[in-house]
């Protein structure tokens, strides 16, 4: 008999214990409670000097898990950023903005409004931050067009077509980044080619751009403008590479890889590609590289940016800006 | 076409049948026919008066099972089962199926392996794979009771079994030393089919050896494993669902009675192979009971503990028999918004369309207003607790009662834990036994109550109640021809929270839910018993539903069934 009872003991011994998590999925009261704010919507400064790396603390506590979203709004700019989150608390691990922007434009030196928003809550909680420097970004700025001319370096063709307006306009407002952009605009019903601006790394002061050779980690990077109600734009960026190292682009034998892009939005919207996606384009359709084939950004040597638009559609018109080289990521406006 | 390639079936069946009886093989016909026909009446109480539903509805079915069983020589069984089911109102033709019902083969091999292929029913223990039918009345009246039975044999329900489609072999060793005799069961069954894109093949293999040490004592291990089969679709991940157990019984007279004590205790494993955001799931349960068997009062005595973890998952055993996602055959839609009806006892008892045929991979949906303390049966997660049943019986009567007192072991959105509770009374009196009347006269009544309560949550208490009342009687008006009456209701009441739970079956969110709803289903008729197996009844029943939420609706339905197996 006790060995029959010592054998039916065996199975409670071994499972004699379990592991065990308290409570299984969110919590009851977080789902149902009313909320309330425990600790005030607020930032850790009234100024701020993104470009000196300092950055705002947006801090705040509820009573309950709460789906939050921070907005905040350039008075001048309109640019605006979004945090969002759902925790009990807003603090350094997801309140913190380092000045980048959600909605281009960029931030410029101007106030900004932060407005936390609680879905259901019509309660409004602001807070105003001074930004004195717009956050600057690490990377190999083509150009932003801020100097309000053409370098000589560069190479620059436009057609005569009508209502022509292509050149670099200074609008504070119209700008995405600072106050200037290319704007390329006009009428040209021969040929799908409005104009063209050659980057020549000569103009920076070498026969290539000071990129790495790693193509996985340069990203190119810029920001276009779309405008309803006109012929649809298409810019065509061509990265040109000088594989023997002689000075120049030979297109026979040397790599040029290309991004088409159709600017079928409105506003301006940031554009980025990683260098090794970039493919060889030939009337638009993918092709085999005229040279080595490898992608090789240590060996660009210009980058072309052309306008063109349907020769039959009539008057196009798109604008361009802040054309950045970037590593490892693309742009974080 | 379909009809010509079952005419094709027929008639190889019938030139396979003459070559059999040629060679005076034995061939024997089973099967069923049943017919069915039903008039209906839906009445809405709204708000806005219901113009738009078909209030008034009739219709139903004849259809014949038509088995032949061959057994070619001593060691083999085929069965191929046909149906022929016609719809009435429909022209012919168009209303007429033929379908396989069933298809097996068994056998044995070298007079010691017992086998079978082709449609299988299996179980193993309660934990493993085990049909618990969770949600089914007890000791429902025989006015709703043939309609139930219908459904068993629409399913095949037939003790806690699943009907599967796969490959089953069982043989035993008996021995001179040590123990008597060893069992051995195996399986191998296919739950679904690739659809090679993106669901596998699934399969579920088990197995249970039983070592038989004395007349007194059993020992068993079971093991259940559901698998996805690799290579089936392009995806590498696969998921496998692992239960082992181990069981015993073990037996002793004391003095003219007999104490029985059982025990079951098993682990349980479920995960995907690549998918890292899939939770590895991993529990265990004790089930352990005592009866106690007093012959000279007729009463069986019985103590018993429950441990299922909240992680413990068993496809096997946590299938449910009828799916509360699938919508009712009679009435679907009603009131002026064309609102989808929620289920009634009617349906939950007569409709076989709410019923799963074989075991469902995927965690089932439960229905708190039928049974909120075990919707998988003893094989629910997350409870613990004990139980007891008493069981008396004599000629002229019987009683059976049933407490289970459980909680739970990990809270549901709070750290406070729900505490449960089921209760079950069951009688039933052969009053002809004291009116001394030749005539059958049998009365029966029940109650189920089920509650759940947590307190010390905050927003998160609970407190609801739900009860079911049986009471039916069966008396023989003369030889063979009874009268029935049956009444059934349920009562749900009180605020409790359904959980959403997303692919991987983890919580998401609770819904709070009020519930105020109260049944009643009333039902008579007449039944003609031809022999046990063919009866002929016409019968009328009324459901009135309440609803916290919805509009309240009646159904009336008038039915004349008969049945018959043979």
């Amino acid at each position: 008999m006790k060995k029959y009872l010592l054998l039916l003991s065996i199975p409670f011994v071994i499972f004699s214990c379990r592991k065990d998590n308290l409570v299984e999925g969110p919590n009851i009261d977080d789902l149902l409670g009313e909320f309330g704010i425990t600790e005030a919507f607020k930032a850790d400064r009234d100024t701020v000097n993104f470009a000196n790396g300092e950055n705002v603390l947006f801090t705040a506590k509820f009573n309950k898990l709460t789906d939050w979203e921070i907005h905040i709004t350039g008075q001048n700019s309109g640019a605006k950023k979004v945090m969002s989150g759902q925790s009990r608390e807003i603090n350094a691990s997801n309140g913190t903005w380092e000045g980048s922007t959600t909605d281009l434009p960029f931030f410029k030196a101007e106030n900004c409004d932060a407005e936390l928003i609680i879905p259901d809550i019509t309660d409004t909680y602001t807070e105003s931050v001074e930004v004195r420097a717009p956050k600057t970004n690490a990377g190999f700025l083509l150009s932003d067009f801020e100097s309000g001319v053409f370098d000589p370096g560069w190479t620059k063709f436009v057609q005569t077509g009508a209502d022509m307006d292509w050149g670099i306009k200074n609008d504070a407002s119209g700008s995405p980044e600072k106050n200037h952009y290319l704007n390329m605009a006009g009428t040209v019903s021969w040929d799908w080619l409005i104009g063209l601006l050659d980057f020549n790394a000569t103009a920076y002061g070498a026969n290539t751009f000071p990129l790495s050779s790693n193509a996985d980690n340069e990203y190119f990077n810029c920001l276009l403008y779309g405008e309803a109600g006109n012929n649809e734009s298409v810019i065509l960026f061509q990265f040109k590479e000088d594989e023997n190292s002689d000075g120049t682009f030979n297109e026979t034998n040397e790599d040029m890889y290309a991004l088409e892009v159709r600017v079928n939005w409105e506003g301006w919207q940031l554009v980025s590609v990683k260098y090794s996606d970039l493919t060889a384009l030939e009337n638009g359709q993918p092709a085999t590289p005229k040279g080595n084939g490898v992608h090789n950004p240590d060996k660009l040597g210009i980058v072309s940016v052309l306008d063109l638009a349907d020769p039959a559609q009539g008057f196009a018109s798109t604008r361009i800006d802040y054309l950045i080289f970037t590593q490892n990521n693309a742009l974080q406006p | 076409m379909k009809r010509k390639s079952t005419y094709g079936l027929l008639v190889l069946l019938a030139i396979s049948l003459g070559t059999v009886a040629q060679s005076k093989k034995k061939v024997s016909f089973v099967g069923g026919a049943r017919s069915l026909m039903t008039n209906n009446q839906l009445l809405v109480t709204d708000s806005l008066p219901d113009t738009t539903s078909v209030k008034r509805n009739s219709g139903g079915y004849a259809l014949i099972d038509l088995g032949v069983n061959i057994k070619p020589n001593d060691n083999t069984e085929i069965l191929g089962m046909f149906r022929i089911k016609n719809d009435y109102g429909g022209f012919w033709g168009a209303g007429v199926n033929f379908d396989v019902r069933q298809l097996w083969l068994k056998g044995i091999i070298a007079k010691k392996v017992r086998y079978q292929i082709g449609d299988i029913n299996l179980k193993q223990t309660p934990f493993t794979l085990y049909n618990h039918q969770a949600d089914r009345l007890d000791d429902l009246p025989e006015v709703f009771g043939m309609q139930s039975r219908v459904v068993d044999y629409e399913k095949f329900y037939r003790r806690n079994t699943w009907r599967q489609q796969g490959a089953n072999v069982d043989f035993a060793l008996n021995f001179s030393k040590y123990v008597k005799e060893v069992n051995f069961n195996g399986y191998m069954l296919r739950l679904g089919a690739s659809n090679f894109a993106s669901i596998p093949d699934r399969l579920m293999g088990g197995a249970t050896v039983g070592v038989q040490i004395t007349d007194d004592l059993y020992v068993g291990y079971n093991r259940a494993s559901v698998f996805d089969v690799k290579g089936t679709v392009a995806d590498s991940n696969t998921f496998h669902n692992n239960v082992n157990t181990i069981n015993a019984k073990y037996t002793k007279a004391i003095n003219k009675n007999t104490l029985t004590v059982r025990a079951e205790a098993g682990k349980s494993l479920s995960c995907q192979t690549f998918d890292t955001l899939a939770p590895e799931l991993t529990d265990y349960f004790i089930n352990a009971s005592a009866s106690f068997e007093v012959p000279k009062i007729k009463t069986t005595f019985t103590l018993g503990y429950l441990n299922v973890g909240p992680d413990f998952r068993s496809i096997g055993a946590q299938s449910k028999a009828i799916n509360y996602g699938n919508r009712p055959v009679l009435y679907g839609r009603y009131t002026n918004a064309q609102a989808a009806r929620s289920l009634s006892l009617l349906d939950v008892i007569a409709d076989d369309g709410l019923y799963n045929r074989s075991i469902n991979p995927q965690m089932a949906q439960y229905n708190q207003g039928y049974n909120i303390v075990m919707p998988f049966g003893m094989a629910t997660f997350n409870r613990n607790g004990i139980y007891a049943r008493v069981a008396h019986k004599t000629e002229n009567y019987s009683v059976r009662a049933e407490t289970y007192l459980l909680s739970e072991i990990r809270g549901m959105g709070t750290t406070a834990l729900r505490n449960m509770a089921q209760h079950k009374l069951n009688a039933s009196v052969n009053l002809n036994n004291y009116l001394k009347t030749k005539n059958k006269f049998k009365m029966h009544a029940g109650l189920n109550i089920q509650t759940s309560k947590r307190t010390g949550a905050s927003l998160g208490n609970v407190d609801f109640k739900r009860n079911i009342i049986t009471a039916g009687l069966q008396y023989e008006l003369f030889k063979n021809m009874e009268i029935l009456g049956g009444l059934t209701m349920l009562s749900a009441k009180g605020t409790e929270f359904t959980e959403d739970r997303n692919d991987y079956e983890e919580v998401t969110y609770f819904n709070q839910t009020n519930y105020d709803n109260q049944q009643r289903l009333l039902g008579g008729g007449l039944k003609y018993n031809f022999t046990d197996k063919i009866y002929l009844s016409a019968y009328y029943q009324s459901i009135q539903n309440q609803l916290a939420n919805q509009a309240d609706y009646t159904i009336n339905q008038f039915g004349i069934l008969y049945n018959m197996t043979f």
